[in-house]
């Protein structure tokens, strides 16, 4: 897994970031955060408090009203939608709440489809596709489509697509919110390996369980900004 | 009922793309149809109706006035008759040459009535008045023949051996049963020598039928008192050689419109409410009745059509008039082509009721679905259809952008099928238009030797107020062949002449100069002309007289007869063209020292390459007083009528297929929203989307244009030849091979461009797509 930031050491640089929608809503007035490598860095917060919106700035799905986004030495202000879809593709992986599986396609093709993408030839992307399932659990599912997965078997399959391409960076949004108490747990135990192995995450949730459980960093987040921060030890 | 048409005002703004493209495809689609069902009724059997109207003689008979009794035949109901009228006394006038400027020189049949009306043969007196007087006539023309038929009114006819005849008035028998008509008075003074007796049977539509009724009632007529009949279905079958012969292909036209319009309504109307289920559930959870439901459905994609289909009603009415006005003008139907009243009613009521059948199918399962389900429907989209065909083509070598592309139709078939239809049927369409635009004008081309040039030129007739010619025919000649920019010089002029053992004349076209200029092309069977003592004979005339390429006929004018050989074929102008052509040898041999009166030649010329036409008319009728010269191009009124039909309506079908595919790929695209979303965010490329999206609906493009061509070509090749024969034309290769093999190949490129041209905006779109805003409403 890489673990390598940049020169200061940061993997992820938020400088003082502003986010207004066009319809004047304030989602983050402000914000500065910084992510070393190997970090598991929780943002925790009421709904509507904008974690949302600052992980998608990171991800280089929105852009922001004002301030920077450095990530793995990349500004994204300097990229346009074709730089953000390759920066996406290369160094980011990310997780949703409500997985975001295609449904057309099969568990193995949705993760294969990732490093298709990415350009690796298609016998060998789902070689690798298959692997990922398998360290996750649920290489048996490999054929299955997504509406006959389990929601916790779904968000594995998901993970194992964010994770494809060996990115330097796992963003997750919410990724128990849809699952049962189980499911949660087990999702929160995977993401608590992979940072053990050393990947780096950066996680929003209001899982009081899953951020004491995964993250080495919690930030607290209300009305748009940073209100506190805490260092955890992880408990497993 | 105020919070159902909140619900509907509300959805119809939040969707305007969708009400947008649900009105310009319902307006396009009503515009065709209009068109479409005026083509219909205009070209259904016109001639039945002006013959019903006029209560036509179904049988006309021709009796010797001294043989046969002076009293009307009974009408006998038992044995079918519906109607007689006569006996009215005939006579036959035979007018020499220059005998009046009001009509034209040769036989004149002249019938004996008081009035125009009767049980039969009802005349439509639509110029001037009925003859009462000694010395009136009164002339049969087509009401459409008003500017260039015969019969001016107050013109006055010569009559050899007789006092002179004014015209009085102008009528118009579809029943052909006179030329013209004089009171019974005035009959007695021609010398009447025969008899016409007219019927209206209850059955007459087959030749048996009427040749049993004919049979039936000259039964009891004494020997030899039957000199002839005519049977109303001669008459129809020589009307349907000429304008009727375009009937078919209209009809074509216009039912392709129509199930193009059809389809294209059901795919957008259905689209739309399936893909408001997600709204239907907020409704029903908001406490809406399913009835409620189904009434702000059907609403949605109702009042954006009803708006279209008037305004659409409108503008493919004045498209029909427009077309339509001129192209039936001079067919002989007596000019009462219109759009009929019926036309925009039956759009205006069936084209909502269309859209609201295909709304109903969709809206019905709104009515069943509870509000969870419904949310669920539009939300959490249910898998998608065949797979399969998505998992191997991810495994395929194929791009991922454009293997996903492909795989997008196959998860929905029912929707790909109706989006494959239309563009079936839109590429079937262009092309089977295509080709009758090209068949129409290479007939119009060759089939009418007025045509053949693009100058053409009369001498002046002093009798019209024009100058006389102060050059002889062999003067101007010389002056047009010494004309910079005049390639080819043709003199022409029509002489009746009969064939020996047939009674009936016939109008012999005699050629001089280049003649084969542009009319060589008219051959169909055996050769054109070569030398002297022959002829070449439209194929309609040769069925009609039963000769054949390769016979002697003798012709006879004016008591001498010169044997000619039929050499070859030419196709059938139809009406009031010549009956025959040869070379003007042949006509010297006929008739050695005939004084042609110098107004019935006719000249034409073809300019040299580079030579404007307008310029040259100008200098030829600047070159000498009295020769008066016209541009000549595309006076076919009808064919060209004909041409920008076809084109109207290929282009507005062309448009509806292209809405429908822009209509589908808004749909998908609205779809698969998070799917997109998705794509983006595991580092799809905005132009990776664009392709996608493109390839999707191009894959149906090509598809569709690879079916839709052969369907549009073996359509012509079948209708075409069908047409033709119904009217008694041969289609030689040359009318049907109107496409090259490369053009055919490339055809199929026309659904490729029609499917590129519709997804190209909603895939840029979709492109652009925000991802973030996606992913977080769904
Ligand atoms: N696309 C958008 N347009 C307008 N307002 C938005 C948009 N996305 C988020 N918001 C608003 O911004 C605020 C923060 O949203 P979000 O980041 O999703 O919160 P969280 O994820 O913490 O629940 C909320 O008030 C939300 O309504
Ligand atoms: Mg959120």
């Amino acid at each position: 897994m890489p673990l390598e930031g940049d020169e200061s050491g940061q993997i992820v640089s938020l400088t003082d970031l502003c986010k207004e929608f066009p319809d004047g809503t304030r989602a983050l007035s402000g914000v500065s955060l910084h992510i070393r490598p190997g970090e598991a860095v929780a943002v925790m917060g009421p709904s509507g408090c904008g974690k949302s919106t600052l992980l998608n700035l990171v991800a280089g799905v929105d852009r922001p009203t004002s301030g920077s986004v450095v990530v793995h030495d990349e500004d994204l202000s300097q990229l346009n939608e074709t730089g953000l879809a390759l920066f996406r593709r290369r160094r980011i992986g990310m997780v949703f709440q409500f997985f975001n599986l295609l449904e057309d396609l099969p568990a193995l093709d949705n993760v294969a489809l990732a490093g298709q993408l990415a350009g690796v030839p298609t016998a060998q992307a789902r070689q690798r596709a298959r692997e990922r399932l398998t360290e996750l659990g649920v290489g048996d599912r490999a054929d299955a489509y997504p509406a006959t997965l389990s929601g916790g078997e779904r968000q594995r399959v998901a993970v194992a697509r964010a994770l494809m391409n060996e990115p330097a960076l796992l963003l997750a949004d919410e990724p128990t919110g849809a699952l049962d108490s189980a499911s949660g747990a087990q999702v929160a135990d995977l993401l608590l390996a992979l940072n053990q192995r050393g990947q780096t995450l950066l996680l929003v949730t209001h899982d009081q369980m899953l951020a004491e459980r995964v993250a080495t960093r919690v930030v607290e987040l209300a009305d748009g900004a940073i209100i506190g921060e805490r260092v955890l030890e992880q408990t497993a | 009922m105020t919070a159902t048409w909140r619900a509907i005002r509300a959805t119809v703004r939040r969707r305007r793309v969708q009400t947008f493209v649900i009105g310009l495809v319902v307006l396009v689609s009503a515009a065709t149809a209009t068109v479409a069902l005026t083509l219909i009724s205009a070209a259904s059997r016109p001639f039945d109706r002006s013959f019903d109207a006029q209560h036509g003689a179904h049988l006309v008979l021709v009796l010797d006035a001294t043989k046969a009794p002076a009293v009307q035949p009974p009408v006998d109901r038992s044995a079918g008759v519906q109607a007689v009228a006569g006996p009215f006394p005939r006579a036959v006038l035979n007018l020499p040459a220059d005998s009046s400027d009001a009509v034209g020189l040769g036989a004149l049949t002249v019938v004996g009535r008081a009035d125009p009306g009767g049980p039969v043969d009802r005349l439509d007196l639509w110029a001037g008045r009925w003859a009462t007087a000694p010395g009136e006539i009164v002339l049969n023309a087509a009401p459409s023949d008003a500017e260039s038929g015969p019969g001016r009114l107050g013109a006055r006819i010569e009559v050899p051996g007789r006092s002179a005849l004014t015209i009085v008035g102008r009528a118009y028998s579809v029943s052909q049963t006179a030329d013209a008509w004089v009171p019974p008075d005035q009959i007695v003074a021609l010398g009447p020598t025969t008899a016409q007796v007219l019927y209206r049977f209850a059955d007459a539509d087959t030749p048996a039928a009427v040749a049993a009724h004919a049979s039936a009632v000259t039964d009891g007529l004494p020997q030899g008192a039957l000199l002839g009949s005519q049977s109303w279905l001669t008459v129809r079958q020589a009307v349907a050689a000429g304008p009727g012969a375009y009937i078919p292909f209209l009809t074509t036209f216009g039912l392709l419109g129509l199930a193009v319009a059809i389809l294209i309504i059901g795919n957008v109307v259905s689209g739309a409410v399936v893909s408001g289920f997600r709204h239907i559930g907020v409704l029903k959870a908001l406490g809406f009745t399913p009835r409620q439901v189904v009434l702000v459905y059907i609403s949605i994609a109702l009042l954006p059509a009803m708006v279209a289909t008037v305004l659409g009603t409108g503008l493919g009415y004045l498209v029909a008039r427009s077309v339509l006005s001129d192209a039936f003008s001079g067919s002989g139907f007596g000019g009462n082509v219109g759009v009929a009243w019926w036309v925009p009613v039956v759009v205006l009521v069936a084209v909502p009721a269309v859209v609201v059948v295909a709304a109903l199918v969709p809206a019905a399962r709104a009515y069943r679905l509870s509000a969870a389900e419904a949310i669920s429907a539009g939300s959490a989209r249910r898998a998608g259809r065949c797979l399969g065909v998505q998992r191997w083509l991810s495994g395929t070598r194929l791009p991922r952008a454009v293997s996903l592309g492909l795989g997008q139709p196959f998860a929905r078939p029912a929707r790909t099928a109706l989006t494959l239809a239309a563009v079936v049927l839109g590429v079937a369409t262009v092309v089977f238009a295509g080709g009758l635009a090209a068949t129409v004008s290479r007939y119009a081309e060759v089939s009418d030797v007025n045509n053949a040039a693009p100058i053409a030129m009369r001498p002046g007739n002093p009798a019209f107020g024009q100058v006389a010619p102060e050059l002889d025919a062999a003067q101007t000649e010389a002056l047009l062949r010494a004309l910079p920019g005049v390639a080819h010089l043709s003199v022409s002029t029509v002489v009746p002449v009969t064939i020996a053992g047939q009674t009936r004349t016939m109008s012999g076209g005699f050629l001089r100069g280049d003649t084969d200029a542009g009319l060589a092309g008219m051959i169909v069977e055996g050769r054109w002309l070569r030398g002297e003592d022959e002829i070449v004979v439209p194929t309609a005339v040769l069925n009609e007289r039963g000769f054949g390429v390769g016979e002697d006929v003798a012709l006879q004018f004016g008591g001498r007869i010169r044997k000619v050989s039929i050499v070859g074929a030419t196709l059938s102008s139809g009406v009031g063209s010549a009956d025959f052509f040869a070379g003007w040898q042949t006509l010297d041999a006929l008739a050695p020292g005939y004084q042609l009166p110098s107004s019935d030649l006719f000249y034409q010329i073809e300019q040299t390459p580079g030579t404007d036409v307008a310029d040259l008319v100008r200098r030829v009728n600047a070159a000498t007083p009295g020769l008066y010269a016209w541009d000549n191009r595309g006076t076919n009124s009808f064919s060209s009528s004909v041409l920008s039909l076809s084109i109207t309506l290929s282009v507005l079908l062309g448009l509806v297929a292209a809405l429908g595919v822009l209509n589908t790929v808004l749909l998908t695209v609205r779809e698969r929203r998070r799917d997109l979303g998705i794509l983006k965010s595991i580092g799809m490329r905005p132009s990776q989307v664009v392709t996608m999206t493109v390839v999707s609906m191009a894959a149906l493009g090509i598809f569709g244009g690879i079916l839709g061509t052969p369907l549009g070509v073996l359509a012509h090749r079948l209708i075409v030849p069908l047409t033709a024969r119904a009217a008694q034309i041969d289609t030689p290769g040359f009318l049907l091979n109107v496409w090259d093999v490369p053009v055919v190949l490339l055809l199929p490129l026309a659904g490729l461009v029609i499917a590129t041209i519709g997804a190209l905006l909603p895939a840029r779109s979709a492109a652009r797509l925000p991802i973030g805003q996606v992913l977080r409403s769904e």
